[in-house]
């Protein structure tokens, strides 16, 4: 299965984390847990890649982070949406199924048109 | 949420280790996925191998995320900086609101020291340090003729040896020559007579001015015959010819002979001083002797790469070469070179110098001030400081605060000192002549504005970095645990310190007043010189009659008696006179005598005599007696050419013991072709020069013959105002000949005035500052006083309540005063000696060490100081026992 491009990803994963975080505050390692078990095998995207992209979130102001214990009593930095963030997570989302639906009109079209 | 909160502040003040974090981020997804592996059933080993995996590149990774939070920690940091400075900056404003006592006197403190500060830097910077309008005008220098083991500098130069200076040297690019002259343009409209030079046509060339229509001068018209040209200056050509493109090739009509305007210069341009005209210098034969000098100025620009030095060098090989060569004219005569600004500044770079350290001066003393203002209130404040300190400020967060807080202090005052500068500088141009040379503009521009912004700093650091040190180094434990009235944390350090600023405040206003008191005695000295003639109730003007109408002696004698009798007729005129130059005009023209019977001096003691052509009446109507002979009458006229009038200083030098009357002398050498002269009559001598040059043997003769094309005329009136017959005097003139105008009118009173204006303004700027100072100083102690009394309330109280008279309790603030004073005194004393050394040069009269300013001063200045003692003095004594010891 051919990868995406890198420009699609990074736009696309931003999103992804927005949308997990806004089930509520989440250490990294959940969110790349939530992230695979959601999109199953579809993408194939390093886990180390969503780091930067959190930092990117957090300098942006649309995620804020702080540090707590996790489930298993460890040293852990959550990360919560802000509410810039959860603004940010409505924009894209509907520019998002827009693309879709935009392309998926497009792909269902049989004759080339005039 | 509180221990969110509480982790921002930890935050705050402790940068977080941004690697660190990163590095705990990423190993803790490590370790959780190897751990949910292991879960799933692999080794350890291969669970690790496997997080790692699915990670991908740690390291890239670790770099990528370490970048992005630097960068957010930079902007985060730059955004706090910021908050901070307006949270400073608002409680600055709010606690100075609520001491507006304080603030007022701190903020007129700081607009007085930048107000003053920022007047002279814009003098200083118009007339000492802005680029002169020409181009690489560092490149100028001005070249003179002088004897310097007589003392004879700044001579100009004579024709021959100018001609020799520019063909011979190497070091000039070029090398041109100018004189000062006047012309009347008439014709199209009323005669009007305009500033003007005479200039070789290299002269404008080389200054890199360019006219700004039409072309410049040629060599070819530096030819009597062929000099009939003139350039006109912006001015004078939008004026007079309404801006005219097509007034080049314009005949028009100068001092009644006819002109061709050959070119505008650009506007601003009025070289060499305020010149609205002209002409080619075109030496007449009797320019074309080698002795002649003072007739004319010598500018040159040196060639690139060349020094002032190596054109001094080159200078004086010729001069030694024509000293061989005219034994007789040029005896001695050494060239001398100097930059161009040097010269055009002279005498005022010394004064605007010693200004400029007066300001320096009052600014110190007002930042003192402030400092001290800042102190006394930072006592006042200890405990506010010390529950910050207590609340976790760090020392550099309280220091920053007060800082801020003078700086915006300083700020507003800096502000209003920038706009007092703009009043300041008006005012100086009043107490300049009204004449002010054209590259000299006095103004508050874009650099004085900016240097206002950097003494507002300086302000603002200066006044308020002691007390801020001071305040962080407030305990807060001492402050807070101490009772309200405490002496709370160091209270006699503070005091000290503040004693301190206050002498050296009275040290360095006594340093101001004793050269302001030096420069006012030097001015009284100068201005009540016995003058020995009387300038009241006389007006003056210069007229010129243009030589191609009154080219005969006898047009002009009519011309001159017509007038005369005119002016005579008008109501209150009671004398009328006229001489080729009055007193104090700058006419300086000096011949060698010799007297009949007595050897010939040896060269360089030859008898030098100052020399005019006057009419009869002059010398009555100017107010000086004869006080030996005759004067002069109308029945002269035949025999004018030999008689002349002395003055009492020629007959003191020459005829000691004998009755000059009867005795003869001629020009030049006793065997010369000129004719005898006999003395007439002996004169009472009075200062022709300008003070403090002191005036020398003098001879007057009568041009009753030959009146001279121009000269000025002195009318004695009756009237306490002369300066209301100009327009009498002006009629009288158009209706003889309207081609004739009258000008530089002006009473002898004025004319008398004004050449003593940078005397005048040297004493009024200095006495200016130094009663600021006074003012501020006196504040000071009064402050400083105030606050020593008001916090010693209790200690008074229970002296009274033990049986301390009022006068005990006086004496003993005042004591306290006292000691301040002669400490400043003491202190200054010391300073003004060495200080006044700056002054040497610009006093008269006066020594530097004059007695009676460094005694009368410090009195005077312990005398204002005592005063400012007294009302705190006073407050003490009204200390209520019982209220004072019930205060706590």
């Amino acid at each position: 299965m051919p990868k995406p491009t890198i420009d699609l990803l990074q736009g696309t994963l931003d999103l992804l984390v927005l949308k997990t975080l806004s089930w509520g505050p989440a250490h990294g390692y959940a969110v790349a847990r939530w992230i695979q078990q959601l999109t199953g095998e579809v993408l194939q995207v390093g886990e180390g890649s969503l780091y930067p992209a959190l930092h990117r979130l957090e300098e942006r102001g649309w995620v804020e982070s702080e540090w707590r214990l996790s489930e298993h009593n460890r040293r852990a930095k959550f990360y919560r949406l802000t509410t810039e963030g959860r603004r940010q997570l409505r924009v894209e989302t509907a520019t998002w199924e827009r693309f879709v639906a935009a392309v998926a009109d497009v792909l269902r079209v049989t004759e080339q048109p005039a | 949420m509180t221990d969110r909160a509480a982790w921002r502040r930890y935050l705050r003040f402790l940068r977080p280790d941004v690697r660190a974090d990163v590095d705990d981020e990423l190993r803790f997804h490590l370790e959780s996925a190897a751990r949910d592996l292991v879960a799933e059933g692999l080794s350890a080993d291969e669970a690790r191998r496997e997080a790692a995996r699915r990670f991908g590149d740690v390291t890239s990774v670790q770099e990528a995320c370490v970048t992005i939070d630097e960068r957010r920690q930079r902007r985060d940091e730059r955004a706090e900086w910021f908050t901070d400075l307006r949270l400073d900056a608002r409680l600055a404003l709010r606690t100075l609101r609520r001491s507006p006592a304080f603030t007022a006197m701190a903020a007129t403190c700081i607009v007085l020291g930048v107000g003053t500060t920022t007047t002279i830097f814009s003098a200083v910077h118009a007339i000492l340090i802005r680029p002169l309008p020409y181009p690489d005008a560092d490149r100028l220098a001005v070249v003179y003729s002088a004897i310097p083991r007589k003392g004879i500098h700044g001579v100009n130069v004579s024709w021959p040896d100018y001609l020799s200076w520019r063909d011979q040297n190497r070091t000039f690019a070029a090398l041109g020559l100018y004189t000062w002259g006047s012309h009347t343009i008439s014709g199209e409209g009323e005669a009007e007579r305009v500033e003007s030079a005479l200039v070789t046509a290299n002269l404008f060339p080389l200054l890199g001015v360019r006219p700004l229509l039409g072309r410049g001068f040629t060599p070819a018209e530096e030819t009597p015959g062929n000099d009939r040209v003139i350039l006109l200056s912006h001015g004078l050509w939008q004026r007079r010819f309404a801006g005219a493109r097509d007034v080049v090739g314009r005949a028009i009509r100068v001092s009644g002979e006819p002109y061709t305007v050959v070119g505008v210069m650009p506007p601003a341009f009025n070289f060499p001083d305020r010149g609205q005209a002209w002409v080619p210098f075109a030496p007449e034969e009797w320019m074309r002797t080698r002795g002649n000098r003072g007739l004319a100025g010598a500018i040159g620009r040196l060639k690139p790469g060349v020094t002032l030095e190596a054109a001094r060098a080159d200078l004086a090989v010729i001069s030694r070469r024509l000293q061989r060569e005219y034994p007789q004219d040029n005896f001695e005569w050494e060239a001398e070179a100097l930059p161009l600004r040097d010269d055009l500044v002279g005498d005022l770079r010394r004064p605007l110098l010693v200004f400029q350290g007066a300001v320096a001066l009052v600014l110190l003393i007002a930042c003192a001030n402030v400092a001290n203002l800042m102190l006394a209130r930072a006592a006042g404040r200890e405990r506010e400081v010390a529950v910050r300190v207590a609340l976790g400020a760090g020392r550099r967060r309280i220091v920053r605060q007060m800082l801020t807080e003078s700086l915006v202090l300083a700020l507003g005052g800096g502000a209003l000192g920038a706009l007092l500068a703009f009043a300041g500088v008006r005012l100086l141009r009043l107490l300049f002549p009204d004449d002010v040379p054209f590259y000299i503009a006095l103004g508050v521009d874009g650099t004085a504005l900016a240097f206002a912004a950097g003494v507002t700093t300086l302000t603002g650091l200066l006044s308020g970095v002691t007390p801020a040190l001071r305040a962080a180094r407030v305990a807060p434990g001492g402050a807070l645990r101490e009772g309200s009235r405490g002496e709370a944390g160091g209270g006699r350090r503070a005091s000290r310190l503040r004693s301190a600023l206050v002498v050296a405040e009275i040290a360095l206003s006594l340093v101001l007043l004793v050269g302001a008191s030096l420069l006012v005695r030097s001015y009284r000295a100068l201005s009540g010189t016995e003058l020995g003639f009387d300038p009241r109730g006389v007006l003056t003007a210069r007229v010129s009659l243009p030589g191609a109408t009154y080219d005969r002696p006898e047009q002009r004698r009519t011309f001159y008696q017509a007038l005369y009798a005119r002016l005579a007729a008008l109501p209150g005129v009671e004398r009328v006179g006229s001489a080729q130059g009055i007193p104090f005009s700058g006419w300086d023209v000096q011949a060698l005598f010799s007297i009949e019977g007595r050897p010939a001096p040896p060269q360089g003691q030859e008898l030098d005599v100052h020399y005019q052509r006057v009419s009869p009446d002059y010398l009555a109507a100017i107010g000086v007696p004869i006080v030996r002979g005759r004067g002069f009458t109308e029945a002269d006229r035949d025999t004018s050419v030999h008689i002349g009038i002395i003055n009492e200083e020629f007959a003191r030098r020459e005829f000691a013991g004998e009755d000059p009357v009867g005795k003869r002398l001629k020009f030049g050498d006793v065997d010369s072709k000129d004719p005898w002269i006999t003395i007439v009559g002996v004169a009472r001598t009075f200062r022709h020069y300008q003070l403090p040059r002191p005036m020398g043997p003098a001879i007057y003769f009568p041009q009753l013959a030959s009146p001279e094309r121009s000269q000025t005329l002195v009318i004695r009136t009756t009237v306490a105002d002369p300066g209301a017959l100009a327009g009498a005097l002006r009629d009288a003139l158009h209706g003889l000949d309207p081609d004739v105008p009258a000008y530089a009118v002006q009473s002898l009173d004025e004319a008398v005035g004004r050449s003593l204006w940078r005397q005048r303004l040297q004493g009024e700027v200095l006495g200016a500052f130094a009663a600021l100072a006074l003012l501020l100083a006196a504040v000071g102690i009064y402050g400083v006083l105030s606050y020593s009394v008001a916090q010693r309330t209790r200690e008074l109280g229970v002296r009274m309540a033990l049986g301390a008279t009022v006068p005990r309790v006086l004496a003993m603030v005042l004591a306290q005063g006292a000691r301040l004073a002669a400490a400043g005194v003491a202190l200054g004393l010391a300073a003004s000696l060495v200080a006044t050394r700056a002054l040497e040069g610009l006093l008269y009269g006066v020594t530097a060490a004059d007695p009676l300013t460094f005694v009368a001063v410090p009195l005077a200045l312990a005398a204002v100081a005592l005063l400012a003692t007294l009302i705190p003095a006073q407050r003490a004594t009204r200390v209520d026992p019982a209220v004072a010891l019930r205060a706590d």
